[in-house]
């Protein structure tokens, strides 16, 4: 059987144009997407039972036991840690934020060590931005900072820019000019216009070059900044000039490098400055497939966007105090549980050895470098093969992700509903 | 009045405590039943410290606090604080002095991030290193700092004094990455080193007695000038922002 249209959960494009083929309630064949995508449809490596750390071993729990096991663990603590949620859908992030509340702990999402600088600028002067739609029927300059969506959303360039149709351009492919800005010449940067090959670290320099170029202040912009001539930023700035409708894309090159937020601040600001030549606007490349969804999902719960403290009863936000890499370098959690994210692969050490010390319990489909920290892992079916919920493109647009074949296992909704029930049951709360 | 507050050794030591009624007109208004907490947990004052408290007081400003152990995982000492007096011996947690409006806060040793977040008058005076954000604002807030004194004596972390509107604030050693940026109005000063320093400042005015590393591109070098017997360069900007700030720095380095 042929599943048509069919939702990638994997990157923050959600290619909605897979074809999946299913024999036997089993994926055979994956049509349309790109190796990322593919992978996931064909990973076979899933947990099928909750288990718990026995010694230096596992055993095999029932799903009673591993929902029981997270509820103590979340009820006894002092501030407990609710991470990860970029890797599931709303309807879950929904009870995460409900259970968080109710426990008086923290949540946050992968946000934290991606996009998280992108949302506290956009906190500060406001975001130009619009959906990929728009860039795609109307982006004649398309610049890219700081990623490299050959790589990392492979099929951004093919659906939404460089290779695309676009419905007001004659010949989208010809029309359309790439900007690369990166330090190292990627796979995106060999097919671009022009590349501009920045020094590490030179990001902030080289926009606040940029701004006073188009605001007529070339005069007094050094020969070279960052690594890059004026001429090159002059002749960049007319590129945007030139445009009639400018889309910039930016990375983790920008949002986690020196600056962090103040780069994606002073990124906005151009594009708030060369909007009063023409049009342009800016997005970010968002990576896990619904981190968007987090950020939209908490903050019409809460206010905020991640990195959310319910300690106190009401909602805290000060990323950098309340964000999860800084609680749990600094040791400010006493348990944690995790929804479809690895941190064991991608936080620092100091974080890991803390999650090694503390109870944690992991919702994750498959086993990760993170089980290595887990008292218990729980297994759930995957959003999008078996389960279906809500996701947020990296534009913001809401996509409902569909199942594929039968689930065997519960969902994260689930799950996290059946513990969030358990807790209301404990607590009395109504 | 004297109030003494030692800290006790807990179980997890590494969980923050939220305290922000310590401050002076707390204990002079009457402290009974003060809380604290740790984590979700709103615990007795006396779980935490062990108080005393010696003398009255005719007014908040004849209140004195004074913090011994290790208090540096305590937070918000001496938030909304309108008069009186702080000494913390040892190092403290974040967001000491946030908000504060009057009064003195003395650190002896080092303090967390945050320091006198939005302060609107009144002095903090730290003996040892503050952390990131040093005189700063709240997130996505648009005027940080905007009365009163922070000096530090040691160095202070990132972003310290980002949008400054008002105040002033002195770091004796080096100030990290992105000293001032976004600063409106007041004054910071920085005795040692630095790095891009007042980037897109509109306002205000910084002095650097040491260098500014990576120094941000968009100033505009007005000349040479003698402030208090010492000879600066004074740039104008940030002009990517049609900004007014003046900065004065000894030496300076582009990233070209
Ligand atoms: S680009 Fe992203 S969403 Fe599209 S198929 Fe590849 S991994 Fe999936």
């Amino acid at each position: 059987m042929k599943h048509y249209d069919v939702v990638c959960p994997f990157c923050g494009c959600l290619c909605d144009d897979l074809e999946i083929t299913v024999e036997n309630n089993r994926i055979i064949g994956v049509d349309n997407g790109c190796t990322l995508g593919n992978a996931k449809f064909m990973g076979k490596e899933r947990l099928s039972s909750p288990i718990r750390r026995n010694g230096d071993g596992w055993e095999t729990i029932s799903y009673e036991e591993a929902v029981g096991y997270t509820v103590d663990m979340l009820l006894e603590a002092d501030r407990p840690l609710l991470y990860g949620w970029s890797g599931t859908h709303g309807e879950a992030q929904c009870t995460g934020v409900h259970m968080c509340e109710l426990v008086g702990g923290i949540i946050d999402s992968t946000t934290s060590v991606c996009h998280g600088p992108s949302i506290l600028a956009i906190q500060e002067v406001g975001h130009p931005g619009c959906t990929l739609g728009r860039v795609k029927n109307r982006a004649d300059v398309v610049i890219y900072w700081g990623c490299n969506p050959l790589e990392a959303h492979p099929r951004h360039m093919s659906r939404y820019t460089t290779y695309a149709d676009g419905y007001f351009l004659d010949n989208a492919f010809r029309e359309r000019k790439v900007i690369v800005v990166d330090v190292r010449k990627t796979e995106t940067a060999r097919v671009a216009d022009e590349f501009v090959r920045i020094k590490p670290g030179g990001d902030y320099a080289v926009l606040s070059a940029l701004r006073a170029i188009v605001r007529g202040k070339g005069d007094m912009v050094p020969a070279s900044v960052a690594g890059v001539s004026r001429s090159q930023l002059e002749r960049m700035v007319a590129m945007c000039k030139d445009a009639k409708f400018g889309a910039v894309f930016f990375g983790l090159g920008l949002t986690m490098t020196k600056g962090k937020y103040k780069n994606i601040r002073n990124a906005i600001e151009l594009v708030d400055e060369l909007s009063r030549h023409t049009k342009f606007t800016i997005t970010p490349m968002r990576g896990h497939w619904n981190v968007y969804g987090s950020n939209e999902v908490f903050t019409w719960m809460t206010g905020y966007p991640y990195a959310i403290d319910f300690c106190r009863g009401i909602a805290f936000y000060n990323p950098g105090e309340t964000s999860a890499i800084d609680i749990l370098a600094r040791k400010e959690c006493d348990a944690c549980l995790i929804v479809g994210s690895d941190p064991g692969a991608h936080f620092p050490r100091g974080c890991a050895e803390h999650l090694a010390d503390i109870p944690v319990v992991v919702i994750d489909p498959v086993p990760t470098m993170t089980t290595a920290f887990a008292n218990v892992q729980i297994p759930v079916a995957v959003s999008g093969i078996d389960a279906e919920g809500t996701a947020y493109r990296m534009d913001g647009v809401p996509i409902r992700v569909k199942k594929v074949i039968e689930p065997t296992l519960p969902s994260d909704s689930e799950v996290l509903g059946d513990i969030f029930a358990r807790m209301k049951e404990a607590t009395g709360y109504d | 009045m004297k109030v003494t507050l030692e800290v006790k050794p807990r179980r997890k030591p590494y969980l923050p405590i939220e305290a922000e009624g310590i401050m002076p007109r707390t204990f002079f208004e009457g402290a009974d039943g003060l809380t604290v907490y740790r984590g979700n947990k709103e615990l007795a004052l006396e779980e935490i410290f062990s108080v005393a408290i010696e003398g009255e007081a005719a007014s908040v400003d004849e209140v004195a606090i004074e913090i011994l152990g290790d208090s540096s995982r305590i937070k918000r000492i001496g938030e909304y604080m309108d008069g009186g007096r702080i000494h913390i011996a040892g190092d403290i947690g974040m967001h000491c002095g946030n908000f504060m409006s009057a009064g003195e806060i003395v650190i002896d040793g080092n303090a967390d991030a945050w320091l006198g977040r939005e302060m609107r008058g009144g002095a903090i005076r730290c003996h040892g290193n503050a952390g990131d954000y040093c005189g700063a604002g709240y997130r996505g807030e648009k005027r940080g700092m905007r009365g009163g004194t922070v000096e530090v004596l040691g160095d202070a972390g990132d972003f310290a004094a980002e949008t400054l509107a008002g105040g002033t604030v002195i770091i004796h050693g080096n100030a990290g990455d992105l000293a001032g940026v976004d600063m409106k109005d007041g004054v910071l000063t920085i005795m040692g080193e630095t790095w891009r320093a007042c980037a897109n400042m509109s306002g205000g005015t910084c002095y650097v007695h040491g260098t500014v590393h990576d120094m941000i591109p968009t100033f505009r070098n007005v000349g040479r000038e003698t402030v208090g017997g010492e000879v600066f360069t004074r740039f104008a900007g940030d002009i990517a922002n049609r900004g007014k700030g003046t900065l004065f720095i000894r030496n300076y380095k582009y990233m070209d």
